[in-house]
């Protein structure tokens, strides 16, 4: 909402406050003032007469002119580029020295002709060409005749020495879009005198114009006749103030339904009465059908919609666009003035639909004041009559559903500073919301507040508090820490057990990263293994871009990849681990890692290129992290498209599948332009992690005797698996047997096509006694015969 | 008889005097061969007492073992003075360049959103607070309704929220957990803060995202002030910023609290007297807050005239934004390991 100073002082005393005072207070109190604007701005301008004007030779747009600026500053040789420049014309003149938005100007010679100043256009002194006519933007400013030349305050007679204070109005305070609620405003915050225009209306005739709503949604609807109107151009006064708020000027007509609207917040609409089919007014809402607004459009009707209807032909749709059948021209003599009040819910459930919005549908969406009809009725007349010479004026008819009540609220001073934590006075209390202009009336203890018409914000106790401490300020307000009962601060069991995820990865030297939960199509159907549920869709995204509710996280995590690695960051090593969400209400926990280029940890300089390893090294320290058996953890070849099918794995815990990593497929690479890369990447359910029942660790015991180690080297079939016989070697002896490590495998020269080499050591020990050589070697004995029985693997001497 | 005895310091002689030749492991190997074997003639020295008088034999043995002494202890010093040699050479040649880069042990970089939320949750934690998460897809019913903003009202306009259907959305505000952890307490006084994820739709550009994170507070209990708020948020902007700011209110509105405030903090750039970061206030806005509504808490069972709280949502990337320079909001999002690197703690 634009508020101009020079409008709002008509209606409130604003002396000795500077537009930085107020703008400072408002915005304390709740109405931020988001910036304090200049109309116009020039120092050194006069208003001149051109008194001579000739076209200058090898120039086909400049003039020589001599510009009478009065007894102060004689006449001046001014040089002008404008095309209606001409003798006769009163001009603003910019003297040399003159500060305008653009410069300083400056005597000086163009073309060899003396130039000591200025002709200006509006532009030139800052006014936005938004409120200027074509013709006014193309030229110098063509003054009215009647001014005197040699006139220095010319913003003051052109109504340009205005300051506008743009307010940021919030969903609470739809009062404000009124100036003359402004104006109450600061009377509220500085103690001003308000002064409100009185209408002073006499009704000449009784027009017996029938109104009536045959639906809910229309609380009121008045109507008044008006007759012998004439359209014209709005004085000076009209088009400043409606300029200055950010309004065109269109017509006298036109310029008093924005002015009535802008002043008192109560939209209006105008009805040529002579092309009303009956005299009458009926609001309805069960039309269906086309319906051709003022703006030439045709739109479709719904049952629902409000409208303003005549012999049963719908005349306006209501508080949203009038029809063009009985729309207000240059011809009309007689109109009818509407003010009433809608459903905004209803308004703005068309508005939406239609895609149709205006200031008039927009306050009646915000809520407007339900007791002003007949004021704003009396001054919207006032108006025609003098400045559209209006002959006649019928009474109002009004349609009332039912009669105004004004919204009463009980409460005490001790509620007040009681939520607020204050310790006002009972008279600063009944002090400021009688500057919110609420009647008061105090019984002892308890007190009665009766709201004024204008704040449908006020509903309750709380908003009585919140005026409080608006109006005596905020700084009343001390710090206190309050007192309770002592709580255990605590997080979500899966809050901590992501943070004990997210800091062992960073730990081991991984970047955390976050990426948007919304993506495009492409990203849902790429590595849609982990969680193949249909994605939630945006019905109504911004761009294609972020469309869909991410299902897994990998997509997100090859687009960093890649985006890191355009970026020249070659080794990269990166996880997320965020919620995700999927049909039907399906959410659960995920981790995504993806690693591209070389491991740095163990050799500093060149480093290891990232393999599967890496990640199956991640996988077993995180069962580790949450006590998960290795028993219980199963890997298995995974067998999807993206990946490397002999370098990838998936994980079940308890038979459910967890994680699925690995290195990606030659296929998935190109597609992702990383044909040259090795990338692994991982996706892990952490629900399944963290939903895993583990029980609690009970210390076990370390033996007191001396360990033994043994080791052994077998020649395998490729098909045998490492950790087929690791448990076979612990099912050699369960009690003697502590760990069996792998420390090496091996491929090539010496071992037959189709084999392999593994070697592992054995830890012996017991809790018993010191184990010697008979103990040993029956163990190892047993091994080998194991190993040799159940894989046909052949012992390495 | 003096013959036997002056042969010994002949051969005493002779061997400390190729002992001084000695200089590397062969030539030591060589003399101990040499002159320390058996058959040595130092070794054979002791044979010759045989032809030395009874009454000197005790004599001469002393004189040989004092001999073979004097050539054993300078045959330690020799050969600990050739095998420090030895390592001092390996040792050089073995030694590295100190500077080059050690083993990458960092710690991987955190996500400044990250470290900032970490932050905020322990401090409440510590507080006394406890922590929840809700849904990023959340149910009108909750986003809206039970904030105290029905159906229709300005703040859900299409414009704003992303919606998946007519009745579920992304949400808007981490709001709705407040609803959530009264519903869950049932009518018993609560401190509770939810991180999490919120989207609106705006268009992303340097200070604006479609996606963005806060950190939701709700407390309630009887007698519970706006004054209260003022001394927590203050408590937790110093714990954030620094102990000398200062924190002011200014009115505001929020259709789920009444009072609202914006929560302005002194400007950690310039501390207050007006800079180009606080666009010369000296002031910078930080959250919104308020005193929670009484239909707010009715909603969730709790009598208005008995309990009272207050609740407020700070944004996690305006935090971060401030207290580590980041001009541009994007730079969050897009992953840059350049970006993330910077930042390991806080």
């Amino acid at each position: 909402m634009k508020v101009s100073l020079n409008l709002l002082k008509k209606f409130v005393d604003l002396e000795g406050l500077t537009p930085e005072e107020i703008a400072k207070r408002l915005t304390f109190a709740g109405v931020e003032v988001e910036s304090i604007e200049k109309i116009a701005s020039a120092s050194k301008v006069v208003v001149g007469e051109v008194i001579h004007c000739e076209n200058m030779e090898n120039s086909d747009h400049l003039h020589v002119t001599k510009v009478n600026c009065g007894p102060k500053y004689g006449t001046l040789d001014i040089v002008c580029g404008a095309p209606n420049c001409r003798k006769g014309l009163k001009v603003i003149v910019a003297l040399d020295g003159c500060v305008l938005p653009g410069g300083t100007i400056k005597k000086g010679q163009i073309r060899g002709h003396e130039s000591n100043g200025m002709l200006c256009s509006l532009l030139e002194l800052g006014v936005d060409s938004k409120y200027l006519s074509e013709e006014q933007t193309k030229g110098i400013e063509e003054l009215p005749a009647s001014f005197e030349v040699g006139s220095e305050n010319v913003l003051e007679l052109l109504g340009l020495d205005d300051t506008v204070l743009d307010l940021k109005l919030l969903a609470n305070r739809s009062d404000l879009y009124s100036v003359l609620n402004i104006a109450k405003e600061i009377k509220t915050l500085f103690g001003k005198e308000v002064n409100l225009p009185k209408a002073s209306v006499k009704e000449t005739f009784k027009a017996n114009f029938k109104v009536g709503s045959e639906t809910e949604k229309c609380p009121q609807f008045s109507a008044r006749v008006v007759k012998g109107i004439v359209t014209k151009e709005s004085p000076s006064w009209l088009k400043e103030a409606l300029r200055s708020s950010g309004i065109r000027s269109i017509n006298n007509i036109v310029d008093i339904g924005n002015y009535i609207m802008l002043v008192t917040g109560q939209p209006l609409h105008m009805y040529d009465l002579d092309k009303l089919e009956k005299q009458e007014l009926i609001v309805r809402d069960d039309i269906e059908g086309d319906f051709v607004a003022l703006d030439e459009k045709t739109y479709k009707l719904q049952k629902g919609d409000i409208c303003i209807t005549s012999n049963g032909k719908v005349m306006c749709l209501g508080g949203v666009m009038g029809s063009l059948a009985c729309a207000v021209d240059e011809k009309t003599k007689n109109v009818v003035i509407e003010a009433a009040n809608f459903d905004y819910a209803s308004i703005r459930r068309t508005s939406i639909r239609l895609n149709l919005s205006s200031d008039s549908s927009q306050r009646f969406v915000k809520g407007i004041n339900p007791n002003q009809y007949d004021y704003v009725m009396d001054l919207t007349a006032d108006l025609l009559l003098s400045l559209a010479d209006a002959k006649e004026v019928a009474e109002v008819d009004t349609y009332l559903k039912e009669k105004y009540v004004p919204t009463k609220i009980k409460s005490s001073v001790k509620y007040i500073n009681g939520r607020l934590g204050t310790s006002f006075s009972k008279e600063e209390v009944l002090g400021a919301l009688k500057a919110a202009h609420i009647e008061v009336k105090d019984s002892g203890d308890e007190l009665e507040a009766i709201i004024p018409d204008h704040r449908i914000d006020i509903t309750g106790e709380a908003d009585l508090s919140e005026e409080v401490i608006r109006i005596l300020g905020f700084e009343h307000i001390e710090s206190k820490l309050p007192v309770t009962e002592l709580f255990v601060g605590k997080l979500e069991p899966n809050l901590e057990k992501k943070r004990s995820v997210r800091s062992y990865l960073r730990g081991i030297g991984l970047d955390e990263v976050l990426c948007y939960s919304l993506v495009d199509k492409d990203e849902i159907d790429e590595f849609r293994i982990l969680n193949k549920d249909e994605a939630y869709k945006v019905l109504n995204p911004l761009t294609d871009e972020h469309q869909y509710v991410r299902t897994n996280l990998l997509p997100s995590l090859m687009n960093t990849l890649i985006y890191n690695k355009n970026h020249s960051n070659d080794n990269v090593a990166i996880f997320e681990v965020s919620d995700i969400y999927s049909l039907p209400e399906h959410k659960s926990i995920h981790l995504g890692i993806a690693l591209v280029g070389n491991d740095l940890r163990r050799y500093a300089l060149k480093g290891e290129p990232y393999s599967y390893y890496h990640l199956k090294g991640v996988i077993d320290s995180l069962l580790a992290l949450f006590g998960i058996d290795e028993k219980r953890a199963v890997i298995s070849r995974l067998e999807e498209k993206e990946f490397h099918p002999g370098k990838s794995a998936l994980l079940k815990i308890d038979g459910k599948p967890a994680a699925v990593f690995g290195e990606l497929h030659p296929n998935t690479l190109k597609k992702y332009h990383l044909e040259k890369e090795n990338v692994c990447v991982l996706e892990f359910d952490l629900s399944v992690l963290f939903e895993t029942k583990t029980s609690l660790k009970k210390m076990s015991e370390i033996s007191r005797y001396q360990s033994v180690k043994r080791d052994f080297a077998f020649i395998f079939e490729d098909k045998v698996t490492s950790k087929e016989v690791v448990q076979e070697v612990y099912r050699v002896n369960r009690e003697l047997i502590k760990d069996v490590e792998v420390f090496d495998v091996y491929k090539g020269e010496h071992v037959k096509e189709g084999h392999y080499s593994m070697a592992f050591s054995i830890y012996l020990n017991s809790n018993e006694k010191t184990l010697v050589d008979k103990d040993i070697s029956a163990v190892e004995e047993a091994v080998i015969k194991a190993i040799e029985l159940k894989f046909g693997a052949e012992l390495r001497k | 008889m003096a013959e036997e005895f002056s042969k010994v310091k002949e051969v005493e002689a002779k061997v400390l005097d190729e002992m001084s030749k000695v200089n590397d492991e062969a030539s030591l190997k060589e003399f101990q061969e040499q002159h320390l074997s058996k058959k040595s003639e130092l070794s054979q020295l002791m044979s010759e007492i045989r032809n030395v008088a009874n009454e000197q034999k005790a004599k001469f043995g002393q004189a040989v073992n004092e001999a073979r002494n004097k050539v054993m202890e300078a045959f330690q010093k020799k050969s600990q003075e050739i095998n420090d040699a030895i390592i001092a050479k390996k040792l050089a040649r073995e030694t590295i360049d100190i500077t080059l880069p050690g083993y990458n042990y960092k710690m991987g970089g955190i996500n400044p959103f990250y470290l900032v939320q970490d932050e905020i949750i322990d401090t409440f934690v510590s507080m006394g607070y406890e922590v929840k998460e809700g849904p990023d897809v959340e149910s009108d019913y909750y986003n809206f309704e039970r904030m105290n903003i029905p159906a229709n009202h300005p703040a859900r306009e299409m414009q704003d929220s992303f919606y998946i259907n007519p009745t579920t959305l992304l949400r808007t505000h981490t709001s709705p957990e407040q609803a959530r952890a009264m519903d869950e307490k049932e009518g018993k006084p609560l401190m509770m803060i939810c991180p999490g994820k919120c989207f609106r739709r705006d268009d992303d550009d340097v200070t604006h995202s479609h996606q963005f994170g806060q950190v939701e507070g709700l407390v309630v209990g009887k007698g519970i002030t706006l004054a209260n708020l003022k001394g927590t948020l203050e408590l937790f902007i110093r714990k954030m910023f620094g102990e000398k700011r200062q924190v002011r209110f200014r009115g505001s509105y929020f259709p789920f609290t009444e009072p609202s405030v914006e929560v302005d903090v002194t400007c950690m750039n310039c501390g207050g007297k007006g800079c180009s970061t606080c666009k010369g206030t000296g002031y910078i806005e930080i959250l919104g807050a308020g005193m929670v509504h009484p239909n707010v808490l009715k909603m969730s069972g709790y009598d208005p005239e008995v309990y009272s709280g207050f609740a407020f949502g700070v944004g996690v990337e305006r935090v971060a934004m401030l207290r580590y320079g980041i001009d541009d909001i994007r730079k969050i999002y897009q992953g840059d390991v350049r970006f993330i690197e910077q930042f390991t703690r806080k």
